[in-house]
């Protein structure tokens, strides 16, 4: 082995990005593309009785203007419940959903032309909160959503009732999470070209999902997947905003063939936070039975999703929320009651963490509540009802490799838990809490029954191994990973490895980077196409001691320029129960975060500090560990916003948080040391072990963080974020309580 | 964000020069570091045909300490405020207020006159062109409902530049030139109440500089915001106090984030004399809280505005008093 793989290696990427050069979607447009713009509804729930664009036709230098009236097919990421237009078609369903598009040769002729288009609608009720949406009389935002409920799911797995009926001690409890948003720093684009001639269209777009782009964008515009072309540049970051087709790309690709050109559309921040696709406003309401001793005996849960006005991913989010209350700890019973609702305000998303993050907040919370009115210390709690590997989970999942136990030894160790819990002096508090995510979603939401990864290797004469992949690079570091790998197999320096990613005409399809599939399957399909190179050069040139380049020079000899391809698929027996859902949070491993947070609060200011953060992570094996370590690190951060500060706020739909200024992402000041410590379980399925690293440890940090505040302030946060007139509200309720049982005492 | 329409830049060398420009130009702005402009013109608050760029006046390019005082140009930045160890040593309250401006990056382009001439702010007015027009506008601009109080007939915006306050208990004057010529005043009559025209100038009207006395009380400076950087303040308090044999001397507050002006607390002088016991730090409290009206202009309520305004004051009194 060369041992490209396991080493620290900085990202293959890393200087064009330091040094500026890297090149996104936006970066691309040459002088001849037009430009684009979207007008925008203000209305959130309307009839449209007419669009009229002539006027915006006839101004000089408009190219095209489009409407719904161009795109008569609905687009969506599951093919179960595809029900969004690029342009909205009949009806308008959120403030900020697309209504016309125009490309005009500069901004200001794009921006002039959509005060000359003529919007004429009825309006109809509209709902910004999911109790309100679900109320008896409410307009359904889809006519086949009675309700206007999108999903229900109803599952219970084991006896609830008898479980609870065993417990010494049950505490039921309702949790409540604002929305959030992923406020990825690059902000939404595409550039399209439409070849008139040959009936070809090309698109560059900052997305997660380049095949599920190509499919979405075929079908829209009715075009054989063969006249596409899809191209993923550089892309700031993604966190699930761009795991799904979305409405601009769409409409940047029926733009360029209305115009018969070039076109830029490029989001403001404000358009980038109404296309959305964030975490749903969410209400748990959780009971959980616990014994003396700590273990827990059942555990019922019912979680409310305002998903927004369509469909997106909402089946599958409401689907996780339950599913995965599973495989984390070894619970015998378990009740989970969903309910995924429509509103309108921008459609939600798979934001990382998908579907686990606020269940999660709510189930740390709890078991770290009824830990101490049990007076059990809350890792004897956890380590109380830990699974031991391998295990089948009671709704079908499978745990190969499991190391939450030693994620829990070593955070407890380094924040000497032991030794300062309790002794930090007041307003000052430790707390922690527990996490797991899957490593990759074992079942493909377009079921084609190909591979569910597949790479290629190149060999030509250079001497030089080209890894070909469709896994979209986002930052997450996929590209240098598959490097790693590759070189490791091959036994070359990693140098000797360039891969080019994300291309639709010369990269073999991939799903994307989501459900943290592409470290184990697009890593699997590396290693596998690595062997089946290394088989052919040894077969080549079968003497003992020859060098890679004469084995390359044998090989070539006699086959020229070679392409290997290797692949991988999930086997059945992975693909989760066979209820009704069980497929969703069916994976090859989860990886599992454990971690102590250490805070101050200002008991008159109510403001929090993250003073430390101890964080071990099983990632199964640390294929590059300095990646690892930073997608720890931006886990906490994230989950440091949406605990602390994050949130979108509407005003009658319209947002009051569509600014980098407004939404409050926490800034360096804010953050903590955070002290990561790899914890490497080896999973059978991942390629040298390896699972998943970018989405675990996240639902740990909000938990572990208003359990640091209980401890400090005695106050049990049920809803995100923690702001400071949360805590100082809670203070003065906790102030007067004291007041008035002295009272009664002195009565 | 939006596209700027097409504008030309001036860049005076001389007061006069500005001025005649500014009033000659309908529609011009003078333009400095562009930290509050710019974000407002690409949200399409205005649309100026001529920016005058007056960091090329060398007068307003001037910090002086004489033995009258110190006068500061209106164009120097605030990182250089931030970073003057004369400042931080004789002002403290007006090193800490300009440190504690937005974030490195904007500091080292935001100037004292910017910050002074901050543009008032609200919800419903820091928002999109599509946006505001979706909302039927405000009264701040373009419509004739102000959404904080739909009721009334004034605008609610708030004040949140964060050197007026500390400014206002250093007694600081401000030198303010128009066509009529230059004159000095109190900075307190540089503010009006008013969240849609919080600024009494003349039309050409520039703040020149500022002129702090060479006598300055010992003074503080804090804020509360949501995170520790890039964030305007929910509320900023400035104290200047002077103590002799644990009673007060001189006391001065000033207030920011919480009224459509910087707000200088009247009847502080009622405690001079007293000892600052828990029970005047009460009352002291009280004064304060009774003279401010923060709006519901921010995502934090103005209950928290007011009772963090008054943790601050309890905490930088105590600090000063020692």
């Amino acid at each position: 082995m060369s041992g490209a793989a396991g080493r620290r290696t900085p990202l293959l990427d890393g200087i064009e990005k330091v040094t500026g050069r890297a090149r996104y979607t936006a970066d691309l447009a040459t002088p001849d593309a037009l430009v684009a713009a979207i007008l925008r509804s203000p209305f959130p729930h309307a009839k449209i009785i007419s669009i009229d664009v002539s006027a915006a036709r006839a101004l000089p230098g408009v190219r095209a203007v489009i409407t719904g009236d161009d795109c008569a097919t609905p687009y969506g990421v599951l093919p179960i419940a595809m029900n969004e237009f690029p342009l909205a078609r009949e009806r308008i369903r959120y403030r900020g959903e697309p209504l016309a598009a125009v490309a005009a040769t500069d901004a200001k002729t794009a921006a002039q032309a959509l005060r000359l288009i003529e919007l004429r609608v009825e309006e109809i009720p509209a709902y910004y909160d999911a109790a309100d949406a679900r109320q008896k009389n409410a307009v359904l935002l889809h006519e086949d959503k009675p309700g206007n409920i999108e999903r229900e799911v109803h599952q219970e797995f084991g006896d609830v009732e008898t479980g609870f009926a065993s417990a010494d001690l049950v505490l039921e409890r309702t949790y409540r999470y604002a929305e959030v948003n992923q406020a990825h720093l690059e902000l939404n684009a595409t550039l399209a070209e439409y070849d008139a001639e040959r009936d070809r269209l090309t698109l560059w777009s900052s997305t997660q999902v380049p095949y599920y782009l190509h499919l979405a964008v075929a079908r829209c515009l009715q075009l054989e997947k063969h006249q596409v072309h899809v191209i993923k540049p550089q892309v700031g970051g993604g966190f699930g905003a761009r795991t799904e087709a979305l409405n601009f790309e769409i409409i940047c690709a029926l733009l360029a063939r209305a115009a018969s050109g070039k076109v830029l559309l490029r989001l403001s921040r404000e358009e980038t936070f109404l296309t959305h696709r964030g975490r749903p406003q969410t209400e748990v309401k959780l009971k959980l039975g616990m014994r003396s001793d700590g273990r827990i005996t059942a555990c019922a849960c019912e979680v409310v999703q305002r998903g927004g006005a369509y469909a997106g991913y909402g089946i599958v989010t409401i689907l996780y929320a339950g599913a995965l209350l599973h495989a984390i700890y070894d619970i015998p019973s378990i009740k989970y009651d969903g309910y995924r609702v429509y509103a309108n305000l921008p459609p939600c998303g798979a934001m990382r963490g998908h579907g686990s993050v606020d269940v999660r907040h709510a189930f740390e919370s709890l078991v770290d509540e009824l830990a101490g009115e049990l007076g059990l210390d809350p890792f004897a709690v956890r380590r109380a009802n830990l699974l031991f590997a391998p295990a089948t989970t009671p709704n079908g999942l499978r745990v190969e490799s499991y190391g939450l136990s030693e994620c829990l030894d070593r955070v407890e160790a380094a924040s000497a838990w032991r030794q300062r819990r309790g002794r930090l002096g007041p307003g000052r508090g430790l707390g922690m809490a527990c996490s797991h995510y899957v490593s990759g979603a074992a079942k493909p939401v377009h079921w084609t029954g190909e591979p569910h990864a597949v790479v290629n290797l190149r060999l030509d004469f250079d001497g030089g191994v080209t890894l070909l992949t469709g896994a979209a690079e986002i930052g997450q570091g996929s590209s240098t990973v598959m490097a790693q790998l590759a070189a490791n197999e091959l036994e070359i320096p990693l140098e000797r490895i360039r891969v080019f990613a994300g291309d639709s005409m010369l990269t073999p399809k991939d799903n994307g980077s989501y459900s943290s599939r592409v470290t184990v399957m697009v890593g699997n399909a590396t290693l596998d196409a690595a062997r089946r190179l290394r088989e052919k050069l040894q077969a080549a040139l079968p003497v003992p001691n020859s060098s890679f380049d004469e084995k390359v020079a044998a090989l070539l000899a006699t086959e020229g320029a070679v392409t290997v391809s290797g692949s991988f698929t999930c086997p059945p027996e992975f693909q989760g129960g066979a209820h009704r859902g069980g497929a969703v949070g069916s994976t090859m491993s989860f990886s599992y975060a454990a971690q102590v947070v250490e805070v101050a609060v200002d008991v008159d200011t109510g403001i929090v500090t993250v003073e430390k953060v101890w964080v071990a992570h099983d990632c199964g094996f640390a294929i590059n560990p300095l990646a690892v370590e930073g997608q720890v690190q931006g886990s906490i951060s994230m989950g440091m916003g949406q605990a602390l500060s994050e949130q979108t706020l509407h005003a009658d739909g319209l947002p009051m948080h569509a600014s980098m200024l407004a939404y409050g992402v926490p800034t360096i000041v804010e953050t903590p040391p955070i002290e990561v410590h790899i914890v490497e379980s080896l999973d059978p399925n991942g390629p040298l072990g390896a699972k998943e690293a970018g989405e675990g440890s996240l639902a740990s940090f909000p938990p572990a963080l208003t359990n640091a505040i209980a401890d400090a302030i005695g106050f049990r946060a049920g809803e995100l974020p923690v702001t400071p007139d949360r805590i100082l509200d809670a203070l003065t309720k906790q102030r007067r309580n004291r007041e008035q049982i002295a009272v009664a005492q002195a009565r | 964000m939006k596209a700027f329409s097409e504008f030309m830049v001036l860049e005076p060398r001389t007061i006069e020069e500005a001025i005649a420009a500014k009033t000659e130009v309908s529609g011009s702005r003078y333009i400095a570091g562009g930290t509050d402009l710019i974000a407002n013109l690409r949200r399409g608050l205005d649309d100026p045909t001529l920016l005058i760029d007056v960091r090329h006046i060398s007068r307003l390019q001037s910090m002086d300490f004489t033995a009258a005082g110190l006068t500061i140009g209106s164009a120097i930045v605030l990182a250089e405020l931030a970073r003057d160890k004369r400042l931080r040593r004789r002002y403290p309250a007006l090193s800490a207020a300009a440190a504690a401006v937005a974030a490195p990056a904007h500091r080292e382009a935001a100037t004292v006159g910017g910050n002074l001439s901050l543009d008032t702010r609200c919800l419903y007015y820091n928002e999109s062109a599509w946006w505001r027009e979706a909302n039927g506008f405000c009264l701040k601009h373009r419509g004739v409902t102000c959404h904080i109080a739909p009721g009334g007939t004034r605008c609610w915006a708030a004040y949140s530049g964060d050197l007026a306050p500390a400014l206002l208990v250093y007694r600081a004057e401000v030198e303010i030139a128009d066509e009529s010529g230059t004159r000095r005043v109190p900075l307190s009559e540089l503010f009006e109440d008013d969240g849609a025209a919080h600024l009494r100038l003349a039309p050409g009207g520039l703040v020149v500089s500022v002129r702090l006395p060479h006598d300055p009380w010992p003074a503080a400076y804090a804020k509360v915001r949501l995170r520790s950087a890039i964030d305007f303040p929910l509320v900023g308090v400035a104290v200047a106090m002077r103590v002799k044999n644990k009673r007060v001397r001189d006391l001065r507050v000033a207030l920011t984030g919480v009224a459509s002006r910087p707000v200088l607390v009247h009847d502080t002088n009622t405690f001079v004399g007293s000892v600052l016991s828990t029970a005047a730090l009460d009352r002291l409290c009280d004064l304060v809280q009774k003279q401010i009206s923060p709006m519901r202009t921010t995502a934090a309520t103005p209950f928290y505005r007011r009772r963090v305004a008054a943790v601050i004051v309890r905490r930088l009194v105590s600090e000063l008093a020692g």
